[in-house]
């Protein structure tokens, strides 16, 4: 048994070493597809993934869950959904309005009150370690099913910055694409300013001929590896693809700025429907804000009503272009905030329960899973974990839940998080997806 | 070398000390009496050493004078612990022994194909093609065991700067060196660059990725902890060259605050994770990887999860936060939240916090960094899992510290089982530290280690196929060397195995995963993120370590105020002030270097003295600087937004592109030099001069941009223009960014 690990873990070095070797823009130009997604159940539909990362974490009571007259309530009054005895709270009108297109779950809970460890769990389904990386959804979906387009990467984050786990141990061939500002597109693509085409190419002729005795010399893996970079970049340079990144060649630019929000949310979420349309698989939008310590009402109806405009837009458009039944819409957070009202204004960290959001991709819309109690404290019924969030997107995706992946070191991972099955002592998804949310 | 002097000088002390002064001159008129391992006595004078290793010889003056050489090996052990402190330190006799034994090795492993590749159409059981594979494996590996030519200058000189200062040589420092005339001029330059502050932020990098030492150190924090006395605490040691295990052992041991004693950044930096710390120090000091352990026996290595535990136990009363009211905040008289309230409300009255608050949350906050220090506890609180499932503990048992492999320790002996551990750690009867280290060293000179992974030694060494007489060589010699890891690089450097050309075959998997390349040469590397970034600004200055990054005593004394020094409201703003301040980047001249000194919007620094990590989008992190998250996490493969920037980015098209920038202005047009301008910027981009093809190409760029008709100023606009051409063309090159 040791003989054969240890010859895994050689296997997987070396295909890790080939992966890095063809790898094109911060993603591997492998051959496509690989396994095929499971459609089991309602689950598998998903071809792409968009999830929105509230970061700071989103307040549920002001969103997903509100409570008037509660006097936890504050002052947040409920918006009808259309649907006997369900409201929205007051600042997400626009996606009350498509209620019948979303399901909102209301029992989250989380492990942790800080943000770091919050944001890790939600994303890895796994408890933050100093020995190892997780990977997060993007990648794991890319290593479960395989590269979904020959030349554009399958994980692109969008206004991310700080930490983000990307690819973990599947290591940086396979880390998602960082976008920081969605009207910027991908950072360094163009030719710099005033460097016209003739110079561009003169440059490049010299950078060959001084590099020729050094690349005749030293023709390592590395070597032409990186040669082969410049190749790719200079063909991608050129390619539709880096168009893809581009915002503004969108059609109807201004109108569309205009229903989804000139705000980072808004744009992120064009951009995020504008790859989706080309072919990438997943994208997070990461949007920031939500740590409401203070003054709390004054923040939320901007905030709040970026991302009530941004997703209800981005809903619109998915469904008008028939990408909306294999687009899964995930919107989540760290952790809610305190039903009690601080001193100044504002709630603070409270893990024990929040809301999320699906919708698309397989999601019965117009249903609300679980409930917090009277007062948003503590969940009431069905509790759903971040590693069950994840495994709802695995399940819409149909990634196997089952399928173990070695980490280079040899340790055994899932998707969903893992543990032991009791009776046959199998390593078992630790998250289960919530099957009520599929039609 | 001065450690030599001042180990004859502290013996000579010591005898005195307890002989008395007068006596001292008797002593050394006496004659030693030497003993032999089998008990025989010699009277002789000691005049000292010879060979190195298991060669090693003592040279002895006997009473008639004459001298004689004694095989150190078989001296008594006080003999032997005599003749340690005068062990010959110089580098090049230890670097010829490192030498014969590369050689033997690279000769021996080429019989040894030789006579498999005879043998080879003989064998049965290899069918046809897999031994036209194999064939071809033994010819490329034959190849690898032929040592390779010696490096020419140019490119020794930029390998030592890449691999001891972490940067390219600048023009000035290429020119020197170059023009130098002295024979041993290689053996200097190697003892200046050690004794060079590049020295210490490149040893800072490679410390501070496998020590994870970022900003906001600890799990829960948004930055609130400072760590910068723990980076001054590391780049001083390096400086100072405090011997590796004295390093270790304070780092292990340490108690208290990060800003009054700075070596309890390592525990902190693992705040909350007992067991995550426990793996990591044994990954990173005894490369040994036990993490599978903490959950189950290891799958293939002789740990069981009750080691592991047993390990565990000996951390087990080091806690990383100081728990229980006012008395942890040792500053001040005053009661630590009435302090804070009276604070709060100060500034509420005088109108300085946000409207409708009443409270400073970075108040609170900051002053609670008070807490995070390491502390002993009275009870070991480390318990075996909930879910223990082997028969020699039950669930929740405690466990008493013990260790698994080794010296067994005896805990009555030491302070605290914290104590006892670190000994243990750095102890000579531990088979794996010294190993360790200079395995991890020796992977800086060359590229590879003799045994990869560096975080997975085998528990058993002579099976592998590894070099096992150098290995144990290069330990016994660091613990020779009293572990100066400055002593132990410049032997290391002057050896003529890493003087030789960088190898231009790959090791296959199968060679390095066994360690059977056995170094012709050091290995071809792409430059890590830092040497590349460090290496553009040593392309922007003449002196690339001008800045450095200070703040450890301010911080101290931000901490240390007494609350009931701050009443006012502006003395608590101030205070914040202060806070937020303390890190600073400062030049020699003492001058604060401020936000906007940069070059094209660029803050062209030494790597290690800006903000640890940078942020994800920045030039050194898409070139792989190490998140600072897990052990070395930096890599060093290629991606296109790589590409990008340096095709389109800021730094090629501006910083060193400009007709303003350092190169072109300082260097191009402003050094008086036989040399012309393209010669000179190849000399700082490749610290080397053009081919005169390359050099034609050069030209016909400039003589293509300037024409009779222009200015003087227009001619010398044109000529910037080319000169930068041929910059980005450099810094675009695989010879640039590849270590030769």
């Amino acid at each position: 048994m040791k003989d054969s690990l240890n010859r895994l873990d050689q296997l997987s070095r070396r295909q890790f070493v080939a992966r890095t070797a063809k790898t094109a823009l911060g993603v591997s130009i492998l051959p496509i597809g690989g396994a095929n997604r499971l459609l089991a159940a309602g689950g598998g539909k998903a071809e792409h993934c968009i999830f929105f990362y509230m970061s700071g974490g989103m307040t549920h009571m002001e969103t997903f869950d509100p409570k008037p007259g509660a006097e936890t309530g504050g002052k947040t009054t409920g918006i009808s959904t259309g649907v006997a005895g369900v409201e929205l709270a007051e600042y997400m009108p626009q996606l009350a309005k498509r209620f019948n297109d979303i399901a909102v779950v209301r029992s989250m809970t989380q492990k942790t009150g800080d943000h770091r460890g919050g944001a890790y769990w939600m994303r890895t389904s796994y408890e933050p370690r100093a020995t190892i990386i997780h990977p997060s959804m993007g990648p794991w979906a890319q290593t479960l099913l395989g590269k979904k387009h020959d030349t554009l990467p399958d994980s692109v984050v969008i206004g991310g910055g700080g930490e983000h786990p990307g690819a973990g141990f599947f290591g940086p061939a396979l880390a998602p694409l960082p976008i920081g500002d969605p009207d910027k597109g991908v950072q360094n693509s163009a030719p710099y300013q005033g460097v016209s085409e003739d110079l561009f190419e003169k440059r490049l002729e010299l950078m060959n001929t001084f590099d020729e005795s050094f690349r005749r010399k030293f023709q390592t893996d590395e070597v032409k590896a990186y040669t082969q970079f410049y190749e790719e970049t200079l063909k991608l340079m050129k390619s539709e693809d880096l168009a893809t990144f581009d915002l503004s060649l969108e059609d109807k630019y201004e109108e569309k700025v205009a229903r989804y929000g000139n705000t980072r949310v808004g744009k992120g979420a064009m951009l995020a429907k504008r790859l989706v349309s080309s072919g990438v698989r997943f994208i997070e939008v990461v949007s920031g804000g939500w740590d409401m310590h203070n003054d709390l009402w004054d923040a939320i109806p901007t905030t709040g009503g970026q991302l009530d405009q941004a997703l209800s837009s981005l809903i619109d458009d998915l469904k008008a272009e028939g990408l909306f039944e294999k687009t899964l819409i995930v919107l989540g957070t760290e952790f809610g905030r305190t039903p009690v009202i601080n001193a100044n204004g504002g709630r603070d960290h409270h893990p024990r329960v929040f809301s999320t959001m699906f919708a698309g991709g397989g999601i019965r819309g117009g249903q609300v899973y679980g409930a917090s109690d009277a007062k948003g404290i503590a969940v009431k019924e069905n509790p759903v974990e971040a590693k069950d969030f994840n495994a709802t997107i695995a399940h819409a995706m149909g990634l196997d839940l089952n399928k173990v992946i070695y980490a280079p070191s040899g340790r055994p991972f899932l998707v969903a998080g893992h543990t032991r099955d009791p009776k046959t002592d199998a390593i078992v998804t630790e998250g289960h997806p919530i099957m009520e949310l599929f039609s | 070398m001065t450690t030599r002097t001042f180990k004859t000088l502290l013996f000579a002390l010591s005898g005195g000390l307890v002989l008395t002064m007068a006596s001292v001159s008797s002593v050394q008129a006496e004659m030693r009496t030497w003993t032999s391992a089998d008990g025989k006595t010699l009277q002789a004078d000691f005049v000292g050493t010879a060979g190195a290793g298991a060669n090693a010889v003592v040279k002895l003056k006997l009473a008639d004078g004459s001298v004689t050489s004694y095989p150190i090996a078989k001296l008594s052990e006080a003999d032997r612990l005599f003749v340690k402190g005068n062990l010959p330190t110089d580098p090049a006799a230890l670097a010829a022994e490192i030498d014969k034994l590369v050689l033997n090795k690279l000769k021996e492993s080429y019989y040894g194909l030789r006579d498999e590749l005879a043998a080879l159409p003989q064998k049965t059981d290899l069918t046809a093609d897999e031994k036209v594979k194999r064939k071809e494996e033994i010819e490329k590996e034959m190849q690898m065991c032929i040592p390779n030519e010696m490096t020419t200058d140019n490119q020794f000189l930029r390998r030592i700067y890449l691999d001891i200062a972490g940067r390219i040589p600048t023009f000035d420092e290429a020119e020197a060196f170059l023009n130098e005339r002295a024979p041993d001029k290689r053996a200097i330059l190697i003892n200046d660059l050690l004794d060079s502050e590049g020295f210490v932020m490149r040893m800072y990098t490679y410390y501070a990725d496998i020590l994870r030492i970022r900003e906001g150190i600890t799990m829960m924090g948004n930055g609130d902890l400072k760590v910068d006395p723990y980076m001054e605490f590391i780049k001083q040691s390096i400086r100072e060259d405090k011997p590796y295990d004295a390093l270790v052992r304070e780092l292990l041991t340490a108690k208290g605050k990060v800003w009054e004693n700075p070596a309890v950044g390592y525990l902190i930096s693992d705040q909350g994770m007992r067991l995550c710390n426990l793996s990591n120090t044994f990954t990173i000091f005894m490369g040994t990887e036990i993490t599978c352990a903490q959950c189950h026996d290891h799958p293939f290595e002789e740990v069981y999860q009750m080691d592991f535990y047993k390990m565990a136990a000996f951390m087990g009363t080091t806690d990383t936060r100081a728990r229980g009211g006012n008395a942890m905040m040792m500053m001040g008289s005053g009661d630590y939240r009435a302090e804070i309230d009276r604070m709060n409300k100060v500034l509420f009255d005088a109108g300085k916090l946000r409207p409708n608050q009443t409270v400073d949350q970075n108040l609170g906050q900051w002053f609670g960094t008070h807490r995070t220090q390491v502390v002993e506890l009275e009870n070991n609180v480390v318990k075996l899992p909930h879910d223990y499932k082997y028969d020699d503990g039950e669930p929740e048992m405690k466990v008493q510290p013990g260790t698994y492999f080794g010296d067994k320790t005896d805990l009555s002996q030491h302070e605290s089982p914290r104590e006892a551990f670190a000994e243990w750690v750095v102890s000579p009867g531990n088979p794996r530290f010294t190993i360790n280290v200079v395995n991890r060293f020796w992977k800086i000179a060359f590229g590879l280690a003799q045994i990869e992974p560096v975080y997975n030694i085998p528990g058993h060494l002579d099976g592998q196929a590894q070099n096992y007489e150098l290995l144990t060589f290069l330990e016994e010699m660091m613990k020779d060397l009293d572990f100066s890891v400055k002593d132990f690089f410049r032997v290391i450097y002057n050896t003529k195995a890493y003087q030789r050309e960088a190898e231009t075959l790959t090791p296959s998997l199968t060679q390095v995963d066994k360690g059977t390349y056995h170094f012709p040469g050091p290995i071809l590397r792409r430059m890590t993120a830092e040497q590349i970034w460090d290496s553009l600004v040593a392309l922007t200055t003449a002196d690339p370590e001008s800045v450095i990054r200070r703040g450890a005593e301010e911080y101290r004394q931000v901490m240390n105020v007494d609350p009931a020094s701050l009443q006012t409201a502006e003395q608590i703003l101030q205070w914040k002030e202060d806070f937020r301040n303390v890190s600073k980047l400062q030049k020699y001249s003492g001058e604060i270097v401020s936000r906007e000194d940069t070059v094209d919007g660029v803050q062209m620094f030494r790597a290690s003295e800006l903000r640890q990590p940078m942020r994800p989008d920045h030039f050194l992190r898409m070139f792989g600087q190490s998140d600072k998250q897990l052990i070395e996490n930096q890599f060093t493969t290629g991606s296109a937004p790589q590409v990008m920037a340096l095709l389109n980015g800021t730094i090629t098209n501006a910083v060193l592109t400009s007709p303003d920038a350092y190169l072109i202005k300082e260097i191009a047009f402003g050094k008086g030099s036989k040399r012309d301008n393209i010669d000179k910027i190849f000399l700082s981009v490749l610290s080397r001069y053009p081919t005169s093809e390359e050099k034609s190409v050069a030209q016909s760029g400039m003589r293509a941009r300037t024409d009779r008709d222009m200015s003087e100023a227009q001619k010398l606009e044109a000529e910037a223009l080319a000169i930068g051409n041929v910059i980005w063309a450099l810094v675009n090159t695989r010879e640039f960014m590849f270590i030769q």
